[in-house]
């Protein structure tokens, strides 16, 4: 008797443990290059220490990772885990093919407050959590301190508000016939996010705080955008031009993304500097913020479910988090992992233009989280540069923008 | 017969063009050899850096050998198909009569029409129904048959005399016999520029390897080249390398084709 | 229609069964294989297609709304389809007519026995095999405002070129520029082959009549490139409609629009703002123009067909 139950109970455990170690989880990403390979490597890590447990990470290029992930809800095909781009999260939390992460979180004890409030605002539908930022990234100014110099200016020294960077870029142009500031003028996404910048360091809103009408089509607003008109237009520092400007030494300043830490030193043949990126008087500091956020998808089995679950929490947790920052050169969407020692002492030593970036983490907001965002931000974008060509006023273009935007978000 | 100056005039014009044609490939050959730190000096044209580490690293980036493998053995099996059976549509639309066959020439036609990305899910529902994600059924069949080289096929056999078709007919040879024995001989040209555009389509394919694949085992060529595309900015040296080394199939199936230029009716014996 | 050209000679064999029936048989066994792939791989997904465009749906959730035919009410009363087409048109109509112009100038100059011939044709062909990506970044910097070729050139003779790309009145012409050279050397392989086609012996009856070169090709190489022509301009015209991967990697549609063709706008509602429905509606809308203006050719030419 006694024997058969020990014999039952034992096959029972072999049989589940067999089961969890046979645990195969599928992860589409599209971290290319040296962030593929972070991941690959901390992926082997888990592997050893968590044996019967096989993550394959599968690369699909960013562009069609949205399309890929569309095609396989549709045919029931999805793999376990996937990230996606922030921007895309609303879509796919309504898109009900997300297993919910609010009972992993509590069992787990994460700690969501240690989160930067930027990026935890995505993943969240009908007050459920469906996924977890896992990398950030965030705007800045970037100055050639070279062409500083030969403009007579402190090259240490960065424009700290819209009256100085205006200033500083007018000394440029006429010390050297070189552009004061690159805007990203081409349209689209690359436009929307950086005039939002200045639109929030003005203190004008995007949206309305629950995303339910344009915002941005306030008295700062369209302050905001009369600074970049001018630059443009009236003062003729800025120029209408293809992006690429700063790299070449054309212009002397210029708001790039905190990636750009790991490219710019190695691509340009000048003397970088980096800030947080300026705001006018009575403004506030603000940048925007990108990212990556992580999911498990709903068809998952419980078994399956968890073991993904492990993993996630695993790759969140402070120490994975600073291994993972420093070798693929996110900022932090942890403040545990922004102040960890080792971490600030990394970015102190290697990575010294990156410091402002960190930092700038605190006030980075997040674009509204709309399914529509994209279509929202397109619109936007034309009317921006309706107004930098001078064809209508910065007041006329945000007022028709709105008009045009609204219906999107009822 | 040609006067010289005449020859010389053609000359300038024809090398004026080419050196247009030329110059974003040339560009991309220099880019490649690029260091880094040279990226954002102006395009050239000719190399004054050599950093062939670049194509080292591009091979390394990514499975490559793999990713050639798979586009090879899609490609091959794309343009055989391609060339052989629409080949034989192409005939069938420009010689034969037929209840319905310019109605189902516009049909074929018309598939040319619908832009891509609207069919890419319901497309991939069906390979999805028929089991063949991951496979490389998946990657051929679809696209076994072309509604371009059909039409193009059409076209060039209505260009051709029929003499020696009627002649058969008259002896009476079945269709099979007179394609196949008269027909396709007299089509090396318009084979090879059909394998040339088939060999294109295959080989550059992109989202659709992508779509129907998950395997890393089953991609192709053109994805390696999109890890070279990040989120966070274009890797434009390791990219042009890597280009390169993809691109250079593409280049000699078309210096192995062009030579079919020059064959051809005039070879053929079809002389009053 | 012309002299030189020879009519069938057999009435003989479309005696009897075969004029109601025609080939049939014999018809079907060359067809089978392509009716069955592009049935099963293009009729239905574009059948698939055409039902959506019945609906809004985002390709990701599981509901589908049925709206009838308001995708197609929306798509007619917006501005940007009606910017969208006529871009397309200019776009098409330039890159067309250009490229077909010239890859058939190229490709009789090297249909003749011409030293360097193969190379010619090579580097003629890059456009083709080069990558878009790579092609876009030199145009873009040979279209720059301050350091470009094109506005230095322009700067020699006096003329301040303007800031194309940027410049709303400009950038078509920048892309439809791209465009044509992209084509040319398709144009040119494609008349290359058909050129291998037309007989010798053609020629040199001609030469016997007495007809110069030009008399020649008017004559001889115009009318038997005829069906080739015929190809090359249905085909621009749907590459044309379609085209996206040029004005993605040059100008992302901008500015303003001014090169927002067709092709573009339904990569954004179908992709990038995930409207499948509307995308789909948009798709047969654009089907249904290249549809019409194909078989308004096909009836013009009798799709160079000389018995049809």
């Amino acid at each position: 008797m006694k024997a058969s139950w020990l014999k039952a109970i034992v096959i029972t455990t072999v049989v589940l443990l067999g089961l969890s170690m046979a645990q195969k989880l599928t992860f589409w990403h599209y971290w290319d290059g040296a962030n593929g390979q972070v991941l690959q490597g901390l992926i082997e890590r888990y592997q050893k220490e968590h044996p019967g447990v096989t993550i394959e990470a599968v690369f699909v290029p960013g562009g069609e990772l949205l399309t890929k992930l569309q095609t396989a809800i549709t045919a029931k095909q999805t793999p376990i885990m996937a990230i996606s781009d922030l921007v895309a999260m609303p879509l796919l939390t309504q898109s009900g093919s997300l297993a919910p992460l609010d009972d992993f979180i509590r069992q787990s004890n994460l700690n969501l407050a240690d989160y930067f409030p930027g990026p935890l605002v995505y993943g969240m539908y009908q007050g459920k959590r469906y996924s977890l930022p896992v990398s950030a990234s965030d705007l800045g100014l970037f100055w050639n301190k070279n062409l500083f110099r030969q403009a007579g200016l402190d090259p240490n020294r960065p424009p700290r508000n819209w009256d100085e960077l205006l200033r500083y870029a007018k000394q440029i142009k006429e010390k050297t016939g070189k552009w004061g500031i690159e805007l990203f003028t081409q349209g689209g996404e690359g436009t929307t996010w950086q005039t939002q910048v200045y639109f929030w360091g003005a203190g004008a809103e995007f949206l309305n705080a629950n995303n339910t009408a344009p915002a941005f089509n306030s008295p700062q607003g369209v302050r905001a955008l009369q600074f970049l008109v001018d630059l443009a237009q009236k003062d003729k520092v800025a120029p209408i031009a293809p992006w690429g400007l700063f790299g070449r030494g054309e212009a002397a300043m210029v708001m790039d993304g905190s990636w750009m830490t790991q490219f710019f030193p190695q691509q340009v043949n000048f003397e970088l500097g980096s800030a947080p990126f300026p705001y006018p008087a009575g403004g506030r500091p603000a940048t925007n913020m990108g990212g990556e956020q992580i999911f498990i998808f709903q068809n998952a089995d419980a078994a399956t479910a968890k073991a993904a679950w492990d993993f996630i929490n695993w790759f969140s947790s402070t120490p994975v988090q600073v291994e993972w920052d420093r070798g693929t050169g996110f900022l932090p969407v942890r403040r545990s992992v922004a102040n960890d020692p080792a971490y600030r002492a990394w970015v102190s030593n290697a990575r010294p233009l990156m410091r402002p970036f960190v930092d700038s983490m605190a006030f980075a907001r997040p674009r509204p989280p709309v399914a529509r965002y994209p279509q929202i931000s397109d619109i936007f974008a034309k009317y921006v540069q309706e107004a930098l060509l001078g064809r209508l006023s910065p007041k006329d273009a945000l007022e028709r923008a709105a008009q045009e935007v609204a219906p999107l978000l009822r | 017969m040609p006067k010289p100056w005449k020859a010389v005039l053609i000359h300038l014009l024809l090398a004026g063009g080419a050196f247009l044609s030329a110059m974003p490939f040339l560009w991309m050959l220099t880019t490649a050899l690029k260091p880094e730190s040279a990226l954002y000096q102006p395009p050239l044209l000719f190399p004054v850096h050599f950093e062939w580490e670049n194509f080292a690293k591009a091979w390394q980036a990514a499975p490559f050998p793999r990713f050639f493998l798979n586009s090879a053995v899609m490609t091959v099996g794309i343009v055989l198909a391609q060339t052989l059976l629409s080949a034989m549509a192409g005939y069938a639309f420009a010689r034969m009569r037929f209840v319905g066959r310019d109605l189902l020439f516009f049909g074929v036609l018309g598939t040319m029409m619908i832009p891509f990305p609207v069919t890419l899910i319901p497309s991939f529902l069906v390979v999805n129904a028929l089991g063949w994600i991951d496979t490389y059924n998946a990657l051929i069949i679809p696209r076994a048959v072309s509604a371009f080289a059909i039409f193009l096929f059409r076209q060039f056999f209505l260009s051709l005399p029929r003499e020696l078709e009627e002649a058969a007919l008259i002896d009476g040879a079945g269709r099979l016999t007179i394609f196949f024995r008269i027909v396709l001989p007299l089509s090396t040209p318009v084979m090879a520029a059909n394998a040339i555009f088939s060999f294109l389509f295959a080989w550059n394919d992109f989202l659709w390897p992508l779509i129907v694949t998950n395997s890393p085992d089953m991609r192709t060529v053109q994805v390696g080249l999109a890890m070279f595309q990040g989120q966070y900015g274009v890797f434009w040296t390791l990219l042009s390398a890597a280009a390169t080394i993809v691109t250079l199939p593409a280049v000699l199936a078309f210096l192995a084709a062009q030579r079919q230029f020059i064959a051809g009716i005039t070879n053929t014996g079809l002389k009053e | 229609m012309n002299g030189v050209r020879l009519q069938p000679t057999s009435t003989a064999v479309h005696r009897g069964w075969r004029r109601t029936l025609g080939e049939l048989p014999s018809a079907l066994l060359f067809l089978l294989p392509t009716v069955a792939v592009l049935g099963t791989f293009n009729f239905y997904p574009a059948l698939y297609s055409l039902y959506l465009s019945l609906f809004e749906w985002n390709g990701l959730s599981p509901h589908r709304e049925f709206v009838g035919l308001a995708n197609y009410t929306r798509l007619l009363a917006s501005g940007e389809f009606w910017n969208s087409l006529r871009v397309t048109l200019l776009y098409a109509g330039g890159v067309t007519l250009l490229a077909l112009a010239l890859g058939l100038l190229v490709a009789v100059l090297l249909n003749q026995p011409i030293r360097g011939q193969a190379l010619y044709r090579v580097l003629y062909f890059l456009p083709v095999i080069t990558p878009t990506v790579a092609s876009g970044v030199v145009w873009k910097y040979l279209f720059d405002p301050t350091q470009g070729v094109v506005n230095r050139g322009l700067a020699e003779v006096g003329l301040e070129g303007p800031s194309w790309l940027s410049d709303p009145s400009w950038a078509l012409v920048a892309v439809i520029v791209v465009g044509v050279w992209k084509r040319v050397g398709f144009n040119m392989v494609v008349y290359l082959a058909a050129l291998q086609g037309i007989p010798k012996t053609y020629y040199e009856a001609a030469q016997l009549d007495g007809a110069d070169s030009w008399q020649q090709f008017r004559h001889i190489t115009l009318p038997l490139l005829a069906p080739t022509t015929f190809f090359l301009v249905v085909t621009a015209l749907i590459d044309a409609f379609q085209v996206f991967d040029l004005v993605y990697v040059m100008t992302s549609g901008g500015p303003l629009g001014s090169t927002d063709v067709l092709g573009y706008y339904l990569y954004r509602q179908g992709f990038r703002y995930s409207e499948l429905g509307f995308a789909s509606a948009v798709a047969y809308v654009m089907f249904a123009l290249i549809f019409l203006v194909t078989v308004i050719q096909f009836r013009l030419t009798r799709g160079g067909q000389d018995d049809a």
